[in-house]
Parts: C-alpha cells; structure tokens; sequence
C-alpha cells in the first residue's frame, strides 16, 4: 500500500516537472520563502544589535549626566528598546506596527515609536515580507496551482475512470495525491525549518521552536487538505480552481477583515480623543505636582505638617516640593494605569473575539499561534508596556525621592536666584545609576504554550473536518 | 478433463439485467453468460446498450435490477475485487499524454499491484505492433491508434482472466485490426474469457464464438459458430441492418 501510495505521489512530482509551471511556481515560492527568512533573520540580527547598542548608550547618556537638580533628569528622560525575540526573525507580529522603542519620563506614559511602518514607504500596506506572511498567505495560493487539478485533471481526462477499473481505489489514489501536495508543501516548510533553527540558537525554547513549527506544519495539511477537496469534488479544473480561490479570498482575505471589524463592533472602546480628554480632566483634578501650593495638596501640606509636627513646610526635615512631586506621580500614574489597564483589557478581548474566527479560517488561527509562539502578539507588547511603565515609575520615584532628601526646601526655592544658588539646588551625578538595566523578555515558554491550545486545536480542527469531507467525496468517486 | 472443466466455468454473467438513467431504460432485463476461453460479441448501432454492459461490468454503473457476476462473484459487492481480475479496454483510449507508452504501462500495472519488468512491456508493445521508436515518446505525439494499441499491450500485461473490449478496433489500421483480432484468439486459446462490445460486424464474426445482437437495451438475437468455424457474416449483417433474427 505505501509502495502504491509513492507510486501515485512520484508520478504526480513527474508531471509537475514535464509541465514546468507547477515545478517553476514551487522553485519560486521556495525562493521567495528563503529569501524572507533569510532577508527577515539579518534585519533582526540586525535590529537587536542596533537595539542593545542604543539602550547601553541611552543608559550611558543618562548616567554621564552632569550634577543637576533631580527633577530636571526626571524631564531628561529615558529611552527603553525593545530587543526582538529570537523567533521574530519569523515572525515579527505587531512589532511593525506598534513600535521597538519607548521615551521615559515623568508625569506622562508615552506610546512605544518608531515603528516599521511609520518608517516605511506608502506601500507598505501590501504587507511584510516577513517567513511568516509569506506561508501564511502566499504559501496556500501555492498549494493552489500546483495541486488544485491533482484529482480533477484525471477525472477530466478519463485517467481516474482507466485507473479504477485497473482495480486501483480511488481513495488510494486521492491519498497518493494528497501524498504529493504534502511533500510541496514540506519544501516550502524547509527555509522555515532553518529559520526555526536559527531562533533556536539565538537562544528560544526548544518545545517553543518545535511548537512553532508543527503548527505551520499542520496549517500547510490544512490547506493541502482543502486544495484535495476541492479537486475531489470538482468535476473539472476549472470549478477546482475557481472553488479554491474563492476559498482563499475568503479565509485569507475577507474572514480577517470580518473578525477585526467584529472585535471592534462586539468589544467597543472608547476613542482616542475621548480618552484624552477622560484623563487630561482626571489628571487636572488630581493637583499639578509642579506647584506645591495647588490647593489639591493641602490635605498632603497637612499630613505632613502633623506628621513632624511643625507650623510650616519650610521647618520639615524634608522637602515638601520633592513629596508632593512623588505623591503627584503616583496617583497620576495610578490613573494612567487604570486608563491602561482598561484599554489593554479591550484590546485583549478584540484580539480574542478576532481570534475565535481561526475555527473558520485557518489563517486566522495560525497567524495567532505564530505571533503568540513568535512573542510578537499584542499581549508581549502590552507586557513591554507594563515593563516599561514599571520602569518609569521606580526611575521618577527614584529621583523623586533624592527631591525630597537631597535637596533643600530652601535651596529648591530659591535655586533661581544665582549660580550658587542654581549649584546648591543640584545633586551629584553619582545618583543618576538608579536605572536597572532593562532587557526586555517575552512571555515564558510555558505561557505562550498554554495561549497558543485553542488556535492549534482550530487549525486541527479545520485539518480533520476536510480530510472528513475528501474521504466522504472520495468513497463517492 | 480438468481442460474442459476449465473451459465449462461461467467467467461472466448478466442475469436480466436492467439498467435505467433517470427512469430511461438503456438495458431491458438482458441475460448471458461467457464461459472460459470463449468470445461473446455484443454487437449494436449507436446507443443500443453495448458500452453500458461493459460498464455494469466493471462496476461504474450499477444494475436497476438484475445480477452482474464476474467469476461468481457479483460485481455490485465489490467492484475493486472484481476490477483487478478484469482487463478493460476501452473505446477512446485514456492514458497520460506527458508520458510514453512504456512509463504509462509501468504506471497504470504499479499502481494496479502488478509486477511487470521493462523486457516484458517491449515485448507486449512488440506483440502489438507498436512502432520500437516511438516507445519512449510522449503520448501526446500518438496517433489514436498508436494509442489503442498501448493500451492492448497493458490489458495483455495485467493477465487477467477476464478481458472486457470497448470498439478495440477503433482507430487501427487494417493491419493492425488482423493482428488484434489474432490476439483475441490467442487469449482465448489460453483461457481468457473476453467480452467485446462493437458494431464491426465483419471483426465480431471473426474472432467470436458467439454473437449477442443488441437492439435498444434487448439481446434480439444470438449467432454461434459451429465447430470452431467463423459465424457467417452475412447472416448477421441481414439482421443487424433489419433488426430481425431469425
């Protein structure tokens, strides 16, 4: 039975090799698969050189800072980058579209820049030339026009007939020609197989990178299950072809366009400006930290005056200026947090929504297994944002803190006055090393495991339900 | 004895066979045996039924009432079985066109689970008189008969015990049809049981022991040869032409 079964897949590969068009689409789509792995492993090679480099002299740049007043280092700012995970070199996700790097600074929480896209052309939008686009959307029109008349082209020419009644079952053959859709789609999964490795050195999990793999191995079955489907029930080439490509559009480029608007229509949230607004009159309420006398710290000035029992802010053993600007940081961050939090949980719950499509299209739920696995998914960009704020806040809170112990009320206030006055308002620049050093990491392996069951079981799912459907059409042959 | 016991068996049988499209009646409760080593013709004009038979046969059409039987088994319950003991050939030939004659025989007999070396595919071609030269060609340079006769060559390869013959003559030279028809008695001789459907009236007495005159889904008649002798073509031509048998 295997014997007859690699009879039919060879002969299949033969006529694929004398016609030259499937043979030649093949050598293309091998070409341009390695061509983005190996394209797409370089830029990141090269992104997380660049990466690293900047965030040492960012770190540099702020710990070679001249002796200043702490707050003005809190305006200095820092910059935070975020370095690629070793399997984006597959698939680098949103990373494109949200930003690799994050300004630090006090009172504000500011969104990741420098995007790929903003830094690109206008056509951009025709997609990425990313391992992962490619397999995911061009690797199943592949499929398509090596193996959309693998069936139908011998059921049209009378083969199919001649053949059964030499006693071949017709579902052995439809296997021996399943058999060779595969193996094309195997030599497309070759380059990605090295890409794979390649994250593997770079220091990814081994059940992660496996993982990873076997899901695109599993949503090439899928599509190599539906271009045999097709070809099966179609009576000629011309329906298997037309059928297939509408199969394409509409899970590879309308079912996506469904489930983004669907998430935004079932999961609202609100705008940008609506949220601006919302936080700037939250953020108003709670006092400007930059004036101690904003009458929303007198309950603060009150405390404290209690506190050290004196009559006024001049006579506390510390500076009130630098305790208002830690007690204004932290429930400005408070409110931006919770702005935050509530916005990723809406974006978090989209995604899901858009998500639960993958039990429909393939693509749908492989892209979600690739970008959760990859750790370039909205959940690792949201975790760089947590990062990154917590990152904020201890580095204003530190500086804060030198404010109100390093610094004197009276120096503070009167820091303007002179040069004296403007030297004896700083502190020294060994206190500038409160930064830890940053290196962002991705969900743990297990964690992005677990994220990734459902979609996996989708592509399974979608894989089974049309090798049920090829077997049932088969029989009927 | 056990030659004659052989030659006694019931190879193929229809017994009041219907066959039906779409409520249409094609085959009108026909029934006839083939015994081993004998060659039934079923002769008729366009649409009388002929091809129809052939295909209740091999199982890609089923009966509407009636038994197909193949070496005693009935084709309806398995016809891959059956189909692996029976050789078809059919009227427009459906081979490979990307492929010669000698790798399509190499295909289709694999693919069949049948061992077959290359020495013994030449030497089939050579039997039926195809060209050495154009054995490695690619079939999409064949003419229809050069076609036909690759495909003898394959039903002559599978060695099966029953050989079922759509119009084998179409498309051949008149060379060629002698040849066949020699072909046809050589297999016989050796026990083949052979079912041919045609209109050839002059091929059919030739080479078979027994003639089935089909007439829009009805065996209206039968000719049989006496004592090894051809059936007299001209008795049957009268009633092919009159649709009377007397």
């Amino acid at each position: 039975m295997i014997n007859q079964l690699l009879k039919i897949a060879s002969e299949e590969w033969r006529y694929w090799f004398r016609t030259k068009l499937a043979i030649s689409v093949l050598f293309l789509m091998v070409c341009m698969t390695t061509a983005a792995v190996v394209i797409t492993a370089f830029n990141v090679a090269l992104q997380t050189e660049q990466r690293e480099a900047l965030q040492r002299a960012s770190e540099k740049a702020f710990i070679e800072q001249p002796d200043r007043h702490p707050h003005r280092m809190i305006h200095y700012g820092h910059y935070l980058f975020r370095t690629p995970p070793p399997l984006s070199a597959i698939d680098p996700g949103v990373d494109s579209y949200t930003g690799t790097s994050i300004f630090l600074e006090g009172h504000r929480q500011n969104g990741s820049t420098f995007s790929g896209q903003q830094q690109s052309t206008g056509l951009s939008w025709l997609g990425a030339f990313s391992p992962a686009n490619v397999l995911q959307v061009f690797a199943p029109l592949l499929l398509i026009i090596v193996g959309y008349s693998v069936v139908s082209r011998e059921k049209e020419a009378g083969t199919f007939t001649f053949l059964k009644v030499q006693g071949v079952n017709p579902l052995m053959l439809i296997l021996g020609k399943g058999c060779a859709i595969l193996s094309a789609a195997g030599l497309v999964m070759l380059p990605l197989i090295a890409g794979s490795l390649f994250a593997l050195s770079k220091g990814e999990s081994g059940i992660v990178t496996f993982t990873f793999v076997i899901s695109y191995v599993i949503y090439l079955c899928c599509w190599s299950a539906v271009v045999l489907f097709a070809s099966v029930v179609s009576k000629s080439n011309r329906g298997s072809f037309i059928l297939l490509i509408c199969l394409w559009v509409a899970t590879t480029v309308l079912l996506p366009r469904i489930a983004s608007n669907s998430a935004t229509v079932l999961v609202n949230s609100p705008g940008k400006i609506e949220t601006d607004f919302s936080v700037l009159q939250k953020l108003r309420e709670q006092g400007d930290g930059h004036n101690a006398n904003d009458p929303a710290f007198s309950q603060l000035k009150a405390n404290l005056l209690a506190k050290y029992n004196v009559d006024k802010v001049e006579d506390l053993p510390i500076n009130y200026k630098g305790i208002v600007a830690q007690s204004s940081e932290k429930n400005l961050s408070k409110i931006l947090n919770d702005y935050a939090i509530e916005s990723m949980t809406q974006q978090v719950e989209q995604a899901q929504v858009a998500r639960s499509f993958g039990w429909l299209s393939p693509s749908i739920a492989i892209k979600s297994v690739s970008m959760q696995l990859a750790g370039t998914d909205l959940e690792n960009y949201h975790r760089f944002l947590v990062e990154a704020e917590n990152v904020r806040y201890k580095f204003v809170q530190s500086l804060n803190e030198l404010h109100a112990h390093e610094v004197s009320y009276n120096d503070d206030n009167n820091k303007y006055k002179n040069e004296d006055t403007r030297e004896k308002a700083k502190v020294s620049s060994d206190n500038w090393k409160v930064l830890d050093n940053f290196n962002f990491s991705i969900a743990p392996s297990e964690e992005r495991l677990t994220e990734v069951k459902t979609a996996i079981m989708q592509l399974v799912f979608v894989f089974f339900i049309f090798i049920a459907l090829t077997v049932f059409s088969g029989r009927r042959l | 004895m056990e030659n004659l016991e052989k030659n006694n068996l019931v190879q193929l049988e229809a017994h009041n066979l219907c066959v039906s499209f779409n409520d249409r009646p094609v085959l009108k409760n026909i029934s006839f045996q083939i015994k081993a080593g004998e060659v039934f013709a079923l002769l008729g004009g366009n649409g009388a039924g002929k091809s129809t038979t052939l295909k209740t046969f091999l199982g890609l059409i089923d009966a509407t009432s009636g038994n197909v039987n193949v070496m005693g088994q009935s084709v309806s319950d398995n016809p891959n079985i059956i189909r692996q003991k029976v050789a078809y050939l059919p009227e427009s030939v459906m081979l490979y066109e990307h492929l010669s004659a000698i790798e399509n025989i190499q295909y289709f007999l694999s693919v069949a689970g049948v061992e077959c070396d290359e020495t013994a595919i030449k030497n089939a071609l050579d039997k039926v008189s195809l060209q050495s030269k154009s054995w490695q060609q690619k079939l999409s340079f064949y003419s229809k008969g050069m076609r036909q006769k690759t495909a003898i060559a394959l039903a002559l390869l599978r060695n099966t015990p029953v050989l079922l013959l759509d119009e084998p003559t179409s498309g051949l030279d008149p060379v060629a049809i002698d040849e066949l028809n020699e072909l046809i008695r050589e297999l016989a001789k050796s026990g083949t049981s052979i079912l041919m459907v045609t209109h050839d009236v002059y091929g059919a007495c030739h080479v078979a022991n027994r003639i089935g005159l089909l007439r829009d889904g009805n065996i209206v008649g039968v000719f049989e040869s006496d004592n090894g002798a051809s059936i007299n073509t001209e008795d049957v031509h009268a009633a092919f032409a009159q649709g009377v048998v007397k």
